[in-house]
């Protein structure tokens, strides 16, 4: 089982990454899952051009495989102007529209003040939701103050339960793609309508 | 295996001087990179068609039809044909005007544009670009296969005892590539028919590409047209070269940094290490050009883009030459090496009327094989 975190700290170290850490071995403790982590800081560069030039580059391409195979997802932002950060968001524009459809992902983010803490809420949720994946419950804010406070650690702990329950469950396997209208077929990594069907389908059938 | 000359057709000043050619002076370069073609013993010429700024070649079988007439033995193709808004009528009868024209010497490339305005522009509906690919092609092979056409289709008026004229020459209709950069459903039509499948691959890294042809190959078997080693595949490529390879880059950097295709983003170095760009001499050239075939397996087509970034036309002339002189012959002789005897050649009007003839004579010896695709046009004519 392979869990990815994907951190959008800039500074190092940082606390956006520390807390990506408390939560990938809280939900690895539950389900004995391989954790890698994405760092973006390190893929800026690679971000931006694939922008420009429509494809990723070596290390970004290794990047987003790992997040396409992972079987859960730990998504970790700073608060930048009242949202996700820029480079985090580039990162998931420059994603496969499907990339994450079903996936469980757990939502995180660290700010300078709990001000920010529905971020999540009314940010990062609807963009997960928009990708199809299926987020946890519980998402987890760290303002600066709440690192020396009580209840960081419980809802770490909450979190990552839900995520371990939701890797482990029957909802994986099963795929929403199966349900798709059309179906689909796999020949190497692409997946597709065979011709016949297309012809069909234009038929009206 | 065919070697030659893609054009973009695009209006793009030169960074160097800060001018920019005027429409007429590009659609004249355009022809005369053609007539270079032939004249250094290049096989083919592509020309892309576009109908908005800053791209030029609105109608390509004005131009094909032109340079036609000012050559021998070129073969004159697109890059591509747009399969989506074009009637299918009217390439049926355009191309087929043109084979007769230039004597066999025509083929084409389907795709979809790389601009979504262009369906209204047409009267047509991008959320429809694949089925108008899918709906249109099926009727333009119908319409040069069969001498009277009755259709009905969802994008358009029905036919009823249709006859588009010219018929195409000998009876046998242009061959046809179709081309695609990432929509498996593109591989798919082509593996389908059994037509040949362009990957242009120059702003893309070869793991990419390797996994699109190995899908088209691994298709065009599975519906029997052969192994996969025979399906019939085309590559692009675009490069700058000079003697010395310090003096290739130093005279194309500024011309890469701010292109509209290139510039703002990755560096020269970058780019040449991710994609077939190869910025160099004719002997780096050669040895890029041959690596194609670790990833693609032997294939029948490779075509350069040279006319890019906005270079001069004395440059880009200067380019075809070495292409013609230095490096084609040298991959002729190259990719001839180890070559399966299984693997076809690249097709020419010549050999497909042979086949069919070939396929004529089987039919009539009772021996009748029915293809896939056959059998699906069939369904589409009782739509």
């Amino acid at each position: 089982m392979k869990l990815v975190v994907v951190s959008a700290g800039l500074s190092v170290p940082s606390s956006t990454r520390l807390l990506g850490d408390r939560l990938a071995a809280a939900a690895a403790e539950r389900t004995g899952a391989e954790v890698q982590v994405v760092e973006l800081r390190e893929l800026a560069v690679e971000i931006a051009h694939n922008l420009t030039n429509g494809f990723p580059g070596p290390q970004l391409g290794g990047a987003l495989d790992a997040v396409k195979a992972a079987d859960g997802l730990i998504v970790v932002t700073p608060v930048f102007s009242a949202s996700y950060s820029g480079l985090f968001k580039s990162f998931f524009d420059v994603m496969d529209e499907d990339a994450l459809a079903g996936k469980p992902v757990l939502i995180a983010a660290t700010a300078g003040t709990a001000r920010h803490s529905l971020v999540l809420e009314h940010a990062l949720r609807p963009l997960f939701a928009y990708l199809k994946a299926v987020v946890v419950p519980t998402a987890v804010f760290a303002a600066s103050e709440d690192w020396g406070a009580d209840g960081l650690a419980d809802r770490i702990e909450r979190a990552a339960g839900e995520l371990a329950m939701l890797m482990a469950g029957p909802g994986r396997s099963a795929g929403p793609r199966e349900s798709a209208p059309e179906a689909k077929v796999t020949s190497g990594d692409f997946e597709f309508v065979p011709f016949e069907q297309q012809l069909s389908a234009l038929r009206g059938e | 295996m065919q070697f030659g000359i893609f054009s973009v057709g695009d209006v793009t000043p030169d960074p160097t001087t800060g001018r920019t050619p005027t429409e007429r002076e590009r659609i004249k370069a355009m022809v005369a990179i053609a007539q270079k073609a032939e004249e250094v013993g290049l096989d083919v010429f592509a020309t892309g068609e576009h109908h908005n700024p800053p791209f030029v070649p609105s109608s390509p079988t004005t131009m094909l039809g032109w340079i036609a007439a000012r050559t021998e033995r070129l073969i004159l193709s697109t890059a591509t044909t747009l399969i989506t808004t074009n009637d299918p009528v009217k390439i049926a009868e355009d191309y087929a005007m043109l084979q007769h024209l230039a004597d066999g010497r025509v083929d084409l490339m389907m795709g979809r544009g790389n601009t979504g305005p262009v369906y209204p522009w047409f009267g047509q509906d991008i959320r429809q670009g694949i089925n108008l690919a899918i709906e249109n092609y099926a009727m333009l092979r119908r319409l040069w296969t069969e001498d009277v056409v009755d259709w009905e289709g969802k994008f358009r008026t029905p036919l009823q005892g249709f006859t588009s004229t010219p018929r195409p020459l000998d009876g046998v209709p242009p061959f046809v590539w179709h081309g695609s950069i990432r929509s498996p459903e593109i591989a798919e039509q082509a593996a389908y028919y059994g037509d040949g499948f362009f990957h242009n691959n120059i702003f893309w890294p070869s793991d990419h590409t390797k996994r699109m042809v190995e899908f088209y190959r691994t298709r065009y078997a599975h519906y029997g047209h052969g192994t996969p080693e025979q399906a019939i595949v085309g590559l692009g490529g675009q490069v700058f070269m000079r003697r010395n390879s310090q003096d290739a880059v130093r005279e194309f950097r500024p011309y890469f940094d701010v292109a509209p295709v290139y510039g703002h983003g990755p560096s020269l170095e970058e780019f040449t290490a991710q994609t077939p760009l190869t910025v160099g001499t004719p002997e780096q050239v050669i040895e890029k050009t041959l690596s194609f075939r670790d990833y693609a397996g032997d294939y029948q087509r490779q075509l350069f883009l040279v006319d890019h970034a906005g270079l001069p036309l004395k440059t880009v002339l200067e380019q075809i030459d070495m292409l013609g002189e230095e490096v084609v012959p040298v991959l002729r002789e190259e990719f001839a090496k180890g070559r399966p005897a299984d693997v076809p050649e690249a097709p020419t009007h010549a050999a497909r009327v042979a086949a069919a003839q070939q396929a004529g004579s089987d039919e009539q010896a009772g021996s009748e094989q029915t293809e896939s695709g056959r059998s699906a046009e069939e369904e589409v004519r009782t739509a």
